[in-house]
């Protein structure tokens, strides 16, 4: 078509040109942003430790010792290792109640654990375990394996795990000849293909499947426990984390998986302890239970607040230290536990797990490991090294303690040598490295720790005196080295948390500047269109209404300038609703200050009601979706779950509003005369799929009994058929627009392509959506209708000549815009990973193919927010002019809706602009991994998503 | 009296005032008491806060509910009282009608403000029901009863009030500035809310009713400043 002498592509390559700034800016400023740590390619060796300045004479193995039973680091304290990782362990499933505020019904499950470690206080104990953010099981079994801090960028490959290249822990297990025999949790296995010696994993992406890994696990790790081929063993259960996510901590499946969790570790437990007496199988074996990261209450995890980074460590040896060790355990912490016994629990770093695993075992530590072998562990195995006190120094002998410490130094003394010589490394190969100041600081606490350390080292040999004194000197002197070398190995942990994120800041300047230009050519399109629209029609352009012009800046302003801070991103639906109804109430304002009857506005403000209320409830998940509904009617009517009330609203209503979209398309279509084939196919086609989404919810529910046929049927043929549907409407309604050369009702080509799009994909979103989407899109659906129906007046108005003239008016795109924000989250989506619906990747099929679910994954996430209200913005147009009876020419209105797609692209490039600015301020806040980054690339890609679907779609309208 | 009745009677009222041609400068008042109807206003305001504080100890923080009520109790008075007796058309409504009209117009102005606050994310369970009742009927105070006991239900009036941002007389100046004041403090009010500092007055309605307060007083400074300036303007005409 042409507009002004204007080929349609002048209309569109604005759009080209933008979606390309974006991409390059958002391209540059996440390669500057998201930079990885790098990665050293250099692993730790038995010969490294001839270059360290602790091979002093402190310990020289007796000649009738081995190599394999002397380790090559340090002194082997145990011979085997049981983990038993469950995910998303949260401290208060392992502490007891007593510890808290309030009991909750998910505490004092594992009773187990806790009454263990009040029983066996020297051999066996609880501790808080703090894991690092980002908290999602993948980024923590890679810090729990290499001791470092794994960064954000690893979060993108959550979908198929991508094999560890830097030292680790399994690494250092393997090539030191230990056999690893793993179950569980199949990350494991992505993240070491041919590092186990066994392995039974099972798949672990479908989050609706709460038993699979947690029975497989079971089947083999009490078989297991019997058998000799192993050294170190880890079994991952998963159930806990995915009843979190699919019900919440508070949830009766959250408590039964406890209780389930329970009883094996009792068995495992009894296991051990039968076999561990003088030349048992697990004579010397050492229990470790964890969790990797904790959750909140909703089951979510990924951030950095304390609900999600306190996990718990429960740890356990088979044989008792002896009692001089005690003065080694922090006691700050202690309550009685619930039989009155005095329980004390003790705080430990995650990464810290990988070098004090290494230590017990004798292995060198992980290249890349900057933790500190943990004191309070190391002392759980320390009867160990009884008889061997006076091999350790031939002069004396030594206390227990003393001889604990003296084993201690020295392993600190390797640990902070291995961690001294990584930061060196480190910051001689790696670009922009770490800060000199405190590099140099670091450095001067290490030499200050190793020049006392001969000191120490042969002060044990060399005193004369009373064996008393000597002892105590010795002591203290011991002390103080243990003081010097966890000063020095805090602050490197300190460093390296504050500063380790690498960033690019010439990247990030780059890519933020290409924002701002974008910015400025947007504007710059706007206004060329804005004046092109003016000289066509005589009329005001929208840089003319100053009042709606200032009122659109402020609103976007303000929603851009909330993402300044992590409180307002937490709370982004609930600000986004709070603006949309503050524009109702000026609407309302503005219609009875004309004396009219404000229907519009009144549907519209309890609407925003409604939307308020689902974005507040809609955090908290329940099944399949219909979060909203049934936290409302609980909120309101108070009813029982299970009650037939309940299951009518959950099942039936959504059904009903299902009928009632069908009926709206078909009034909608009636209307038209245009593609009067097609509309009769489109119509078929739609109302088919959503008696097949219908099929599909009742095969999922268990309101009848019916055939496994039917109801495998519902479960996974029907949703594909609707997605073929989906896709073949789109084609059909691409072609039709592609050899439709009618020209004479520009308006109802324009609706009836609009609706075939809409209609086409609203099946596929539906369905993903689970039972709300049917309400979702009706409440967008009416908001839609209330937008354009409340700014009628303004239209008319304009329109007052013989010719229609449409006018844009900015505000209506952005209560457009707020509403597509506001639905995101009332759908209970939000910028968090752990907030994508997985379970919405898995309707219709029940294996991972990482397109295809990455695929449906995106059409949820994106669908009602990005997809709908993009495609759907011409109806802006189409509506009100079928409010005014006039006839508008063609060009008029493509212009209007190249304004109405650019004044949208605007609004998410704004607020992209402004996340970038907020991420750039905020890149060493504490929660940037929690939640800035997060949001950011939420923001990117629906930034990126909205200009290609605006490319998309003027290619399409036009 | 039946609401239905009073909106009779009222309605009379406008009528016979239409009919005798009273026009639209003849209801306005003297700057000077515009003047000290905003200063009792305040004043009743800040006795109502000390009282509460210094008499029966109760602060806005600890006890939303009470304080707002007490507010509520000794400003109600004072508002009705006050903007009764600046009422529109003198002639024909006594003040007790004038006094009715801001009584009856009370809960009905709660209403409304408590639907805004809801729709724009009040909380509304169970245990903010007081808060938010006294809430929105101080917020009626300050917006809605003024106007009734001044305008009546004249929808000429109303319409005047509503669609001109700018007033243009002393007696709009005086109804409309602080309200619009306190609606726009109350909405400025609302948004360290949602910030994590986890302080006692980010709960709903306090830093509400500090924002709407503040709103109003700077709305009361502002309306003293038109009022100096359209006297200014109603002298330069009169020479």
């Amino acid at each position: 078509m042409a507009v002004a002498g204007r080929s349609k592509w002048g209309l569109i390559w604005p759009f080209f040109v933008l979606l390309l700034f974006h991409s390059l800016a958002i391209y540059t400023f996440t390669r500057g942003f998201l930079l990885t740590r790098t990665e050293l390619a250099s692993f730790s060796h038995c010969s490294d430790l001839t270059n360290s300045p602790c091979s002093l004479a402190i310990y020289n193995p007796p000649p009738d010792e081995t190599a394999q039973d002397r380790g090559c680091w340090t002194r082997p304290a145990v011979d085997r290792v049981v983990i038993i990782v469950l995910d998303a362990l949260r401290f208060d499933f392992v502490a007891p109640s007593t510890f808290f505020k309030d009991k909750q019904p998910w505490m004092d499950k594992l009773r187990v654990l806790q009454k263990l470690a009040s029983e066996e206080g020297f051999s066996a104990r609880i501790f808080k375990a703090i894991a690092d953010p980002p908290t999602t099981s993948l980024q923590r079994l890679k810090g729990l394996t290499t001791g470092g801090l794994p960064t954000f960028i690893d979060v993108g490959n959550s979908f198929g795990a991508p094999a560890i290249v830097e030292d680790n822990l399994i690494h250092q297990l393997v090539s030191n000849g230990k056999r690893v025999l793993m179950m569980g949790d199949d990350t494991w296995v992505q993240l070491f293909p041919d590092h186990f010696n066994t392995s039974y994993p099972y798949p672990s992406f479908n989050v609706k499947d709460l038993d699979t890994v947690d029975n497989g696990v079971i089947e083999h790790l009490l078989p297991s426990l019997h058998r000799k081929d192993w050294d170190v063993l880890i079994a991952h259960f998963l159930g806990v984390d995915h009843a979190g996510h699919i019900f919440g901590v508070d949830s009766s499946q959250m408590i039964q998986k406890l209780e389930q969790y329970n009883s094996i570790l009792e068995e495992v437990v009894n296991v051990l302890k039968n076999q561990s007496g003088e030349g048992g199988l697990h004579e010397n074996t050492f229990l470790i239970v964890m969790g990797d990261h904790g959750q909140t209450t909703n089951g979510d995890h990924g951030g950095g607040t304390a609900e999600e980074v306190e996990t718990s460590l429960f740890a356990m040896s088979f044989q008792s230290p002896p009692a001089s060790i005690s003065s080694v355990f922090d006691s700050s912490f202690c309550h009685g536990d619930l039989d009155g016994q005095r329980l004390c629990i003790s705080t430990f770093e995650q990464l810290d797990f990988a070098v004090t695993i290494s230590a017990l075992l004798g292995l060198p530590s992980p290249f890349g490991s900057i933790g500190r072998v943990n004191a309070e562990l190391y002392a759980l195995n320390a009867r160990t090294w009884e008889g061997q006190a006076t091999s350790a120094s031939d002069c004396q002998l030594l206390s227990d303690l003393a001889a604990w410490k003296q084993n201690y130094v020295n392993a600190l003394c390797i640990n902070c040598w291995q961690v001294k010589r990584y930061i060196d490394l480190y910051s001689a190969t790696s670009v922009i490295g770490l800060p000199s100041e405190d590099l140099h600081h670091v450095a001067q606490l290490y030499s200050q720790a190793q020049t006392k350390w001969p000191d120490t080292a042969s002060s044990s040999c060399s005193r004369v005196g009373s064996p008393d004194n000597i002892l105590d000197s010795l002591e203290s002197s011991l002390q103080q080295q243990i003081d010097a070398y966890s000063e020095f190995l805090v602050s490197v942990a300190k460093l390296a948390r504050s500063a380790w994120t690498e960033f690019d800041l010439l990247y990030m300047g780059l890519g933020f500047s290409c924002m701002l230009f974008s910015l400025v050519i947007h504007l710059l399109v706007i206004r060329r269109l804005s004046t092109l629209c003016q000289s066509y029609n005589n009329s005001l352009g929208i840089f003319d209404n100053y009042f709606s012009l200032v009122s659109a800046f402020l609103l976007v302003a303000i929603r851009a300038a909330s993402f300044l801070s992590n409180s307002y991103i937490l709370t982004e639906g609930s600000v986004a609703s709070f603006l949309l109804s503050t524009t109702a109430i000026i609407r309302l304002w503005c219609s009875i200050s004309k004396w009219k009857f404000p229907r519009d506005e009144l549907l519209f403000l309890l609407l925003s009601t409604i939307i308020r209320h689902g974005i507040d409830t809609g955090m908290s998940k329940e099944t399949s979706g219909s979060s909203f509904l049934f936290n409302f009617s609980k909120l309101i009517f108070h009813i029982n779950e299970g009650g037939p009330f309940l299951m009518v609203l959950t099942d039936v209503l959504p059904m009903v509003l299902l009928s009632v979209l069908a009926f709206m398309l078909y009034r909608f279509l009636s209307g038209i005369s245009c593609w009067i084939h097609f509309k009769y196919v489109l119509f078929i086609g739609t109302v088919c799929s959503y008696m097949l989404i219908g099929l599909h919810w009742i095969s999922e529910s268990n309101l009848m009994h019916i055939s496994m046929r039917v109801q495998y049927t519902g479960r996974n043929l029907a949703p594909r058929v609707v997605y073929a549907i989906g896709f073949g409407l789109l084609l059909l309604s691409v072609l039709c627009q592609l050899f439709d050369n009618n020209r004479v009702q520009p308006t109802e080509r324009l609706k009836v392509s609009a609706l075939a799009l809409l209609s086409s994909w609203s099946s596929t979103i539906l369905i993903l959506l689970g039972r709300q989407g049917p309400f979702a899109i009706l409440i967008f659906i009416v908001a839609a209708w209330c937008i354009v129906r409340s700014w009628r007046e303004q239209w008319t108005e304009s329109n007052s000549r013989n010719m229609g003239v449409l006018i844009m008016n900015p505000i209506p795109v952005i209560q457009w815009s707020l509403l597509a924000v506001c639905l995101f989250f009332f759908t209970g989506h939000w910028c968090a990973f752990d907030g994508l619906r997985y379970g919405a990747a898995f309707i219709g099929f029940d294996h991972f193919n990482i397109i295809r679910q990455g695929l449906l994954l995106t059409i949820d996430t994106f669908g009602v927010s990005h997809i709908l209200p993009i495609l759907g913005i011409p109806l802006i147009i189409i509506l009100q002019l079928q409010n005014s009876k006039k006839n508008v020419s063609e060009d008029n209105i493509f212009l209007n809706l190249t304004q109405a797609f650019l004044i949208y692209g605007l609004i998410t490039a704004t607020t992209t602009t402004f996340m970038i600015i907020c991420v750039f301020i905020q890149r060493r806040h504490l929660m940037v991994w929690g939640l800035f980054a997060p949001k950011y690339v939420f923001d990117a890609v629906g930034l990126l998503l909205t200009d290609g679907l605006i490319f998309m779609a003027s290619l399409y309208y036009y | 009296m039946t609401a239905l009745g009073f909106v009779k009677l009222r309605m009379r009222c406008h009528r016979e005032r239409r009919k005798e041609g009273v026009g639209m400068g003849d209801g306005d008042i003297a700057a000077s008491t515009a003047i000290a109807l905003h200063f009792l206003c305040a004043l009743g305001l800040g006795a109502g806060y000390s009282l509460a504080q210094l008499k029966h100890h109760l602060s806005l923080v600890a006890d939303p509910a009470q304080t707002l009520r007490f507010l509520l109790v000794v400003q109600g008075p004072v508002v009705i009282g006050i903007y009764s007796s600046v009422r529109r058309d003198r002639e024909h409504c006594s003040y007790w009608k004038a006094v009715a009209r801001g009584l009856f117009g009370l809960p009905v102005g709660a209403v409304l403000n408590a639907f805004g606050a809801i729709v724009l994310g009040a909380p509304v369970g169970i245990k903010y029901w007081p808060s938010t009742i006294y809430w929105s009927s101080l917020m009626s105070l300050f917006t809605f009863v003024p106007a009734l006991c001044v305008f009546g239900l004249s929808k000429m009036d109303w319409q005047r009030i509503l669609a001109h941002s700018i007033p243009k007389e002393i007696v709009d100046c005086v109804v409309s500035l602080p309200a619009q004041g306190a609606i726009l403090g109350a909405w400025l009010g609302a948004w360290p809310m949602p910030l994590d500092w986890e302080k006692p007055w980010q709960e709903w309605p306090i830093c509400v009713t500090y924002g709407a307060v503040a709103g109003y007083l700077f709305g009361m400074l502002i309306s003293v400043v038109f009022v100096h300036v359209l006297r200014g303007q109603t002298h330069v005409k009169a020479e």
